[in-house]
């Protein structure tokens, strides 16, 4: 898209000379009142690790746009603040909602009336997403979302809600995607595909989306669709289901725990389809390279960010390393996409040149950012009417001795892809 | 102490008039501060739950830790019956009622032959197979969860968006109700048979009255007061999901309320909600966001201390304090009185026999 | 459907069944002794692997090896709790039984979170790993010293309730206290014992169990729902109706898994028990 990115680049030199002659009034300015911003994170319980490293994503962004960076090529890195705002900062206001959409809403409500934010963003969960975008869209006041997924949230027809993330359903399609693309450069041999999800929102989702897909990418058949309790003791009866259905290609919606208890368990009765494809991170997580050791080579995880991607774009390895400096461990997809989401968040605001809520609303609606000015592997952000991202896209990295590798799309991968799998040892 | 309900005398019920003077205006004093008013609200939403199990937990004494059920059941009622057929919300509220009750007294026609860990275990097993099955059912929303269409708000829709004290005065209203009923509740034969079943099951078998159908009859009051609450919580979330209604965790915590508040007793499971809930709120908003569940070590350290300083729970704490007060005052009438509230406990330990094999 | 595919079910489910018989054992010991059920038991399960798992990170050391030191600190940590908290609350209600064990959980639980955090850790490439295959059924080690740990583990405490004096008093202390303090023996010491033992019993459980399942503050919860249906399918206090509830439970929710459906594999089991009760309403093997 030629066209677009002239656009962009118009654009880029626009901001650079707008921060740069704010960053010389910023001097004389009086400091301006702060921004707020409400997060609402789960930071208790059982996702309480995820929702941090999460929070952090959000943290780093706004450290960028408060505070001078020199040397980072960024929008917002080389001045302090919001350039249209005199130099106002921005103040983050996180809150807890514990995985509880009825605590959500409270949350929601009380950053909005009682800390008087001029925007959210959140959830992590989509079920605490929907119960608190409901609240801002009543009070109108906007709301982003980098990371929660359900296919649903933007198809309610809200006015306020903006989503930067592929919807569960995208995510999905980047799957025959995938297939159909090594079918055809590397003989890959895929026909038949299993489907293994777990049985919450998120799961079920991604099941019913795969689904939906097989009529579009008629040359695959599903073999079989196995949903389990999430926190099940043991998967023998789901593996032998399995093992029967003999599919090409496995796609798995899991979390850690399960991640860990389905791959021993394929080792033990040794099933070995050409290839296992997983939406979400746990079969690339830290937790289950540890636990499985060579064991955990060779599956895929359809990701959103990736560190091999700093070879094509430098900003992606200089915000991996200042969280790595500041938060003690790597950056992954899930705090990347909230670190974006926050991104154009301030951009907004910066653009609406007030705390207005119309204004950011209006200035969210015409987001326009270019591939060179974030850190994600995306064509841009720009959100249709209902204020979905349509610029995105899937990669697929590959865990190959011991490390997650950017495997697909081959022209940013970092290593070539092992397909099919070899048989366990 | 929930032998012998104490008869009200003038300074209890000065008491509770200014209880409800303070309960009424509590949203002025409030103002404009959504966190404290749901928090609030939430008080009396699990107060009445409370209530709700007592009739079943306290005065038949069957420890129910499924009871989340029913309340998930009276949500998914209200919510279903307007997603599917546009009934009106307060048609809602009764078939909230009615299908959660019914649905208790089903369980109960199994569970109620067995006697104590026996029936605990049952009770969560029904609950935590309903829960299961609601995950993976299409037509009722499976995981994903059922939003209440958003209407105008008011009295006729049970929706309020803007300001939310209405929720705070019908979940007061709902106390209010559920308690005096329950007061009437205590006194009536109904009450004493209930008791009776508590305290001996094979006596009131032997006096000619059939346990299974008292303890029918409670469960289909408790069942009847948690679908309220639910339908309750549904208009207030506009929203229901398994989880959040069906889950384990609320059967404890109903549970928790009231056992910790004080079994059998009408102000117990208030005072237990108004201790807990901001308890945990509070801990979560202050504690919480280091991620390392400070707020929980809190909590069940403090359960652990009232199951064994307290085993009656806050009520007696509070009946406790109110004995030293009265002692202090005045000696002889405190002499008086102070048998008549320590004798439940003294007889509590007199039965203590590590094995009630009966 | 191959005969083949027909006993690999069936032993795995008997595999799974061992280990939820074995956590299950521990806790109709100390219902059988005093009538109290303990709520905390899947957080005494967790403490068990987060030790195997921690001597493993620590020292290298396999499970197996310390194996015998987790089942002693288990025992220690057994008598502690009744000593400091059951002792506290025998003579109280059943509500206040419920909810000391069940504060103990949320305890431990939220312990476990602070200071391990909630990452899930797994001891990797022990002694126990691999498979055996026989007639082109699979069985995997973990799971065979699994069956061979909860066998060993419940003629061992045969032996000892009713082979031993200790046994005798044990039971004696059980039926009637009072007429067992007369006889001489404390009926507080053989609490704490049974504590002791059933807390033995999960340590054994955990020890294996680390072999091949992961370690994280919630694990306990996974286990022991169905642990508890064991107990009470099998009747309260009665150890080989533990057993042979826990191997049909395990036998049920893998073959429901796989002719049914995996997503509601634990509902028959629920309703096996409620079936059951209706006609037994003590269980299997319940004594009234």
């Amino acid at each position: 898209m030629p066209r677009n990115r002239s656009v962009f680049l118009k654009r880029g030199v626009v901001a650079a000379v707008a921060v740069a002659m704010a960053g010389l009034a910023a001097g004389a300015a009086v400091a301006a009142d702060p921004v707020r911003v409400g997060a609402l994170y789960p930071l208790s319980g059982q996702v309480a690790k995820s929702g941090e490293d999460t929070l952090n994503g959000i943290r780093l962004a706004i450290d960028i746009v408060n505070n001078t960076h020199a040397g980072l090529k960024m929008p917002f890195a080389a001045g302090a603040g919001l350039p249209a705002l005199g130099g106002a900062k921005i103040e983050l206001i996180a809150a807890d909602h514990q995985g509880s959409p009825e605590i959500g809403a409270a949350e929601a409500e009380r950053l909005i009336v009682q800390r008087k934010v001029a925007a959210l963003i959140g959830a992590f969960h989509s079920s605490v997403a929907a119960t608190s975008s409901q609240v801002a869209e009543r009070m109108g006041v906007p709301y982003i979302s980098g990371e929660s997924e359900a296919t649903t949230l933007t198809e309610r027809g809200y006015r306020w809600f903006f989503r930067t993330t592929p919807s569960s359903r995208t995510q999905a399609r980047d799957f025959f995607t995938f297939l159909r693309d090594i079918n055809k450069s590397q003989n890959a041999g895929v026909q038949t595909i299993a489907v293994v999800h777990e049985n919450t929102l998120w799961g079920q989702e991604f099941a019913k989306s795969v689904e939906g897909y097989f009529k579009d990418f008629s040359e695959f058949k599903p073999a079989i669709v196995v949903g389990y309790q999430q926190g099940t003791s043991d998967v023998t009866s789901e593996v032998q289901k399995l093992i029967a259905a003999k599919p090409d290609a496995v796609f798995h919606a899991s979390y850690d725990a399960e991640a860990i208890l389905f791959a021993r368990t394929y080792k033990q009765f040794n099933f070995s389809p050409k290839g296992v494809l997983a939406i979400g991170a746990a079969f690339g997580s830290n937790a289950f390279r540890d636990a499985l050791g060579g064991d955990a080579n060779y599956f895929f995880v359809r990701e959103h960010w990736s560190r091999d991607l700093a070879g094509r774009n430098p900003l992606i390895g200089q915000v991996g390393q200042m969280y790595r400096e500041r938060y003690g461990k790597d950056m992954d997809g899930t705090p990347a996409r909230a670190f974006t989401a926050m991104m154009v968040l301030a951009d907004a605001i910066n653009r609406a040149g007030s705390t207005d809520p119309e204004k950011i609303r209006a200035a969210l609606a015409a987001t326009r950012i270019a591939p060179s000015d974030m850190i994600m592997p995306w064509e841009g952000i720009q959100f249709d009417p209902t204020g979905q991202n349509t610029l995105t896209r899937g990669i697929f990295v590959q865990t190959l001795d011991g490390a997650p590798k950017m495997t697909w799309p081959a022209d940013q991968a970092a290593i070539k892809l092992v397909w099919p799998r070899p048989a366990w040892r | 102490m929930a032998a012998m309900p104490a008869r009200p005398s003038v300074s209890s019920a000065v008491a509770l008039l200014v209880l409800a003077a303070a309960a009424l205006a509590l949203p002025l004093a409030i103002g404009e501060r959504p966190f404290e008013l749901r928090m609030a609200t939430l008080i009396l939403l699990f107060a009445v739950m409370g209530q709700g199990w007592n009739v079943l937990g306290g005065f038949a004494g069957q420890v129910s830790i499924g009871h989340g059920l029913y309340f998930g059941l009276g949500a998914y009622t209200t919510v279903l019956l307007a997603l599917r057929l546009d009934v009106d919300p307060w048609l809602g509220l009764v078939a909230g009622a009615l299908v959660p009750a019914l649905c208790a007294v089903l369980v109960g026609i199994p569970c109620f032959r067995l006697r104590g860990h026996y029936f605990v275990i049952a009770t969560l097993v029904v609950a935590e197979s309903v829960f299961q099955i609601f995950t993976v059912w299409e037509w009722v929303g499976s995981a994903v969860g059922l939003e209440l269409p958003v209407k105008p708000e008011g009295l006729a829709n049970f929706q309020f968006h803007r300001d939310k004290t209405p929720y705070y005065y019908i979940a007061l209203a709902m106390l209010v109700v559920v308690t005096g009923a329950l007061w009437w509740l205590r006194r009536s034969p109904l009450g004493f048979v209930l008791r009776a079943i508590r305290d001996d099951e094979d006596a009131v078998r032997g006096l000619g009255f059939s346990p299974q159908a008292y303890k029918s009859i409670a469960m289909a009051i408790s069942g009847a007061i948690l679908g309220v609450a639910g339908v309750f919580h549904a208009q207030y979330v506009l929203f229901v999901d398994p989880f959040s209604v069906l889950g384990l965790h609320i059967s404890v915590l109903v549970a928790l309320f009231a056992i910790m508040g004080g079994v059998g007793t009408l102000a117990g499971p208030i005072l237990g909600a108004a201790v807990l809930v901001p308890l945990s709120e509070y801990a979560r908003i202050h504690f919480s966001g280091s991620g390392r569940n400070v707020d929980l070590l809190i909590y069940g350290f403090l359960i652990m201390v009232i199951a064994v300083y307290r085993p009656d729970g806050l009520m007696g704490l509070w009946q406790r304090a109110r004995v030293a007060a009265i002692r202090l005052t005045s000696g002889r009438k405190g002499s008086d009185h102070a048998p008549d509230v320590h004798l439940p406990a003294r007889r509590r330990v007199a039965r203590h026999d590590p094995r009630p094999s009966a | 459907m191959s005969e083949q595919l027909i006993i690999q079910l069936i032993v795995s489910g008997l595999g799974m069944g061992f280990i939820f018989a074995l956590i299950a054992i521990g806790l109709t010991l100390i219902y059988g002794v005093m009538n109290v059920v303990n709520f905390a038991h899947g957080e005494f399960l967790m403490l068990g692997m987060y030790a195997s798992y921690l001597a493993f990170a620590t020292w290298g050391a396999d499970p197996l090896v310390t194996l015998p030191f987790v089942v002693a600190a288990m025992f220690g940590f057994g008598l502690l709790v009744y000593y400091l908290l059951i002792r506290q609350v025998l003579g109280g209600s059943m509500q206040a039984q419920i909810f000391a064990t069940f504060g103990l959980m949320v305890f431990l639980q939220a312990a476990a979170q602070f200071v391990m955090g909630a990452d899930y850790f797994a001891v990797r490439d022990s002694w126990l790993s691999g498979v055996v295959t026989v007639g082109g059924v699979v069985l995997p080690v973990p799971q065979l010293a699994a069956v061979a740990g909860a066998s060993l583990a419940t003629a061992a405490l045969y032996l000892l309730v009713f082979r031993t004096a200790v046994g005798r008093q044990l039971r004696a202390a059980a039926q009637d206290a009072q007429a067992a303090s007369t006889l001489g023996i404390n009926p507080s010491a053989m609490y704490a014992l049974a504590w002791g033992i059933g807390s033995a019993c999960v340590g054994v459980a955990a020890s294996l169990l680390s072999n091949f399942y992961y370690v994280f503050p919630r694990v306990g919860a996974i286990f022991v729902l169905l642990a508890y249906v064991a107990v009470a399918l099998g009747g309260f206090g009665s150890i080989h109706g533990a057993l042979v509830a826990g191997l049909l439970i395990g036998l049920l929710q893998v073959l429901t898994g796989f002719f049914v459906s995996s997503e509601l594999k634990f509902v028959p089991v629920y309703m096996l028990y409620l079936a059951v009760v209706l006609l037994r309403p003590r269980g299997l093997f319940g004594r009234s």
